[in-house]
């Protein structure tokens, strides 16, 4: 199990979670801790588990091994304190916004006029105060995103789950939904799943990456950056080359303290001192016969960090 | 709380979904739309051709013929005649009559022998060597035939017991059970028609148990703590409000369009509510089994069918009986909830009984209606519902 230094009431604790669909393991000894008020995001490319991982912590399936707990919490059925968001948007096409937020409030059976103040408090945060009256099935692929999130959050759950909350989203709706999920966390433990790095990198207090079902690595974003090594990275795009070059330069390379990953034709270099050594780098490049196409310096972002783990791109 | 809720959200969704609400509603009117313009909506009468072939006989200096006194002896007793009606005409030969009978002008073609007042004669004089021949031509498959065959016949024996004097040995009467003696074709297909109305509920009703599950906004519903009766009862108290509408919608167009019933009307809307709780329950057997609006309507064909043209709703079924239950017969169509309905509602509007003697109809209405709802819940909640 991952550990962090700083001291938290665990929400959620998932114990080595497997789930085997026949011959494909989707999640593999998966063990890791939520805390409470915080926003926990699982980073991984499609097909790495992150919805399976969430949907054994709804209990929409039921897990093949391990052990999911929710210590600070005491009350059995875990549907009452759980509001999920699934990926693809779930409304009724023929309710009004505020109709489906009435009704899936009353399955929670709360109180029917606490839900209706309710229900308009979140139609106002998500920016859908003018389509209180307008039928689901009418508004645009961001609204329905938007409302997606205000069902899940109608019963006012402890947990939240976002399943790819921002997907679809133009760069407005985007900005709303990301300071409601900030502004969550005052109350609420908020776990979303993602692929975009940018989001995650933004807005995560911890991040686990995983793959393949398996955890690759837990941390603050900040922290998995470091991973990386201190420094600045040299981004080096060649043009295509054989493999032989490729590898011959690659192998020459290794002969100086830095650190390099490969993602297809883009080569990154990572050096507390990057700045000193382009020089050194470009003229092996040359004498090596590689066609650079672009050189650039920048952070490391958490895509760096996929890749030097997993050694492929997140959107491949 | 949460079962009205239910409720309140089907009625608005199958309001707003108002194209396949309309079809369902007007399924039934429509079909009797087309049945009035293809049946007779009078009292059903039966078409007999005549051709008379008697050459007729000379005694004691004056004609006779008995095949022209026996189509007048026909006429007039064909229309005093309470149960049954005929319509008599003539045709000049075989060949006509038999044109007429192919073209639906006559249910039945009767030859009356060239020799018949002959043989009459004979046997005034008590020679029994031959008898008077009649000769019948028609489909034999139609049911008007044979009745006017039976009908005929009997008549013929008591015209010649009455010319020869000779002692009949039995005489035939016929007793109409409630409005039977008195309706007309339309009349007898009104009660199929009005079970069809509540077969096209297996449509809207799967549809709205099955969207949940397309929408995938079931996935809500399990997450909430929905219990799945309240989620079945709820969507089912939409639909039996609807199929009470469709039956009554029904009836109220077979009325317009001539439909006479002596039954009690609280009887029908008894039965007509049984039923649409058994087709409601038999769709969730179709939800169960399916995952999309789409699937339902190629999946819910099947049962359509079955339930249209072989439990007798469309057109009068016979079936062998495979068992009977305090002399009650069980068929392979028993099986099938619409054939027990049919039969309660022919024996309500058409024979005028009474709740009573309707008692086994509404019992295998309700036992297979639990049957179904058993078998459509059970796997609904496997397949859709389940969750840890």
């Amino acid at each position: 199990m991952v550990k962090t230094n700083v001291p938290q009431i665990v929400a959620i604790q998932i114990h080595n979670l497997t789930r085997r669909f026949g011959e494909l393991t989707a999640v593999n000894g998966l063990s890791l801790e939520i805390y409470r008020n915080e926003i926990f995001g699982l980073l991984g490319p499609n097909g790495a588990g992150k919805t399976t991982t969430i949907n054994m912590i709804c209990g929409l399936l039921p897990v093949s091994e391990g052990k999911i707990t929710f210590p600070g919490n005491v009350r059995k059925d875990r549907r009452s304190f759980i509001g999920y968001c699934p990926q693809e948007n779930i409304y009724y096409p023929k309710l009004t916004c505020l109709e489906q937020l009435l009704f899936m409030g009353q399955m929670y059976d709360q109180p029917f006029q606490l839900l209706k103040k309710r229900a308009f408090k979140l139609l106002h945060l998500l920016g859908l105060d003018d389509k209180t009256n307008v039928m689901a099935g009418n508004l645009s692929g961001g609204m329905k995103r938007r409302l997606n999130i205000c069902l899940a959050l109608i019963h006012d759950p402890e947990i939240v789950i976002l399943d790819e909350p921002e997907a679809g989203l133009d760069p407005q709706s985007r900005m709303l939904v990301r300071d409601y999920i900030r502004s969550c966390k005052k109350e609420k433990t908020v776990i979303l799943t993602t692929h975009n790095m940018d989001e995650a990198d933004r807005i995560t207090d911890r991040l686990a990456i995983i793959d393949h079902g398996k955890l690759l690595l837990l941390d603050t974003p900040q922290n998995l950056k470091k991973t990386m090594g201190e420094g600045d990275i040299l981004e080096m795009l060649t043009e295509d080359v054989s493999e032989s070059v490729l590898n011959d330069f690659i192998e020459k390379m290794k002969l100086f303290p830095i650190q390099l990953t490969r993602n297809g034709n883009i080569l990154l270099f990572t050096h507390t001192d990057m700045i000193n050594r382009v020089v050194e780098i470009k003229k092996l490049a040359e004498e090596s016969g590689l066609k650079i196409e672009e050189l650039k310096f920048r952070e490391n972002t958490l895509e760096d960090v996929f890749i030097h783990l997993t050694g492929r791109s997140l959107r491949q | 709380m949460k079962f009205v809720s239910i409720i309140t959200k089907s009625f608005k969704e199958q309001i707003r979904n108002y194209w396949v609400l309309l079809l369902t509603l007007s399924m039934g009117p429509f079909f009797l739309f087309i049945y009035d313009l293809m049946t007779e909506s009078s009292p059903q009468q039966y078409k007999i051709c005549v051709v008379n072939t008697d050459r007729g006989i000379t005694v004691e200096d004056s004609f006779v013929n008995y095949g022209s006194d026996f189509q007048f002896f026909f006429k007039q007793k064909g229309n005093s005649m309470a149960a049954v009606t005929f319509s008599v005409c003539t045709a000049a030969g075989k060949e006509q009559g038999i044109e007429m009978v192919r073209n639906n002008k006559a249910d039945i073609l009767i030859i009356i022998d060239r020799l018949f007042s002959q043989t009459i004669e004979k046997k005034l004089a008590n020679d029994h060597t031959n008898l008077p021949q009649v000769e019948f031509i028609g489909d034999l498959t139609s049911q008007k035939y044979l009745i006017s065959a039976v009908w005929i016949n009997e008549m013929i024996n008591e015209y010649i017991s009455k010319v020869t004097g000779s002692k009949r040995v039995v005489e035939v009467k016929e007793t109409p059970l409630g409005e039977s003696g008195a309706i007309g074709e339309f009349d007898l297909l009104v009660p199929g028609i009005l079970i069809i109305s509540l077969i096209m509920l297996m449509f809207t009703a799967s549809i709205a148990f099955v969207s949940e599950v397309e929408n995938k906004t079931i996935i809500r519903l399990k997450l909430s703590k929905l219990p799945p009766l309240a989620y079945f009862g709820g969507i089912s108290v939409v639909q039996l409000l609807i199929g009470v509408l469709a039956v009554l919608l029904t009836l109220f167009t077979a009325i317009l369009l001539g439909f006479g019933y002596s039954g009690s009307l609280p009887v029908m809307v008894l039965v007509a509510v049984l039923t649409s709780m058994s087709m409601i329950a038999f769709s969730l057997v179709v939800a169960a089994i399916t995952k999309s609006a789409n699937e339902v309507l190629v999946v819910g064909c099947f049962p359509m069918f079955l339930f249209m043209f072989f439990s007798g709703a469309a057109f009068p079924m016979h079936s062998n009986t495979l068992f009977t239950i305090a002399g009650y017969p069980i068929t392979f169509q028993g099986l099938m909830s619409p054939s027990h309905a049919i039969s309660a509602l022919n024996k309500t509007l058409i024979m005028n009984m009474k709740v009573s003697d309707i008692m086994p109809e509404i019992i295998s209405i309700i036992v297979l209606s639990i049957i179904y709802f058993g078998v459509g819940a059970l796997i609904f909640k496997r397949r859709h519902l389940r969750t840890l």
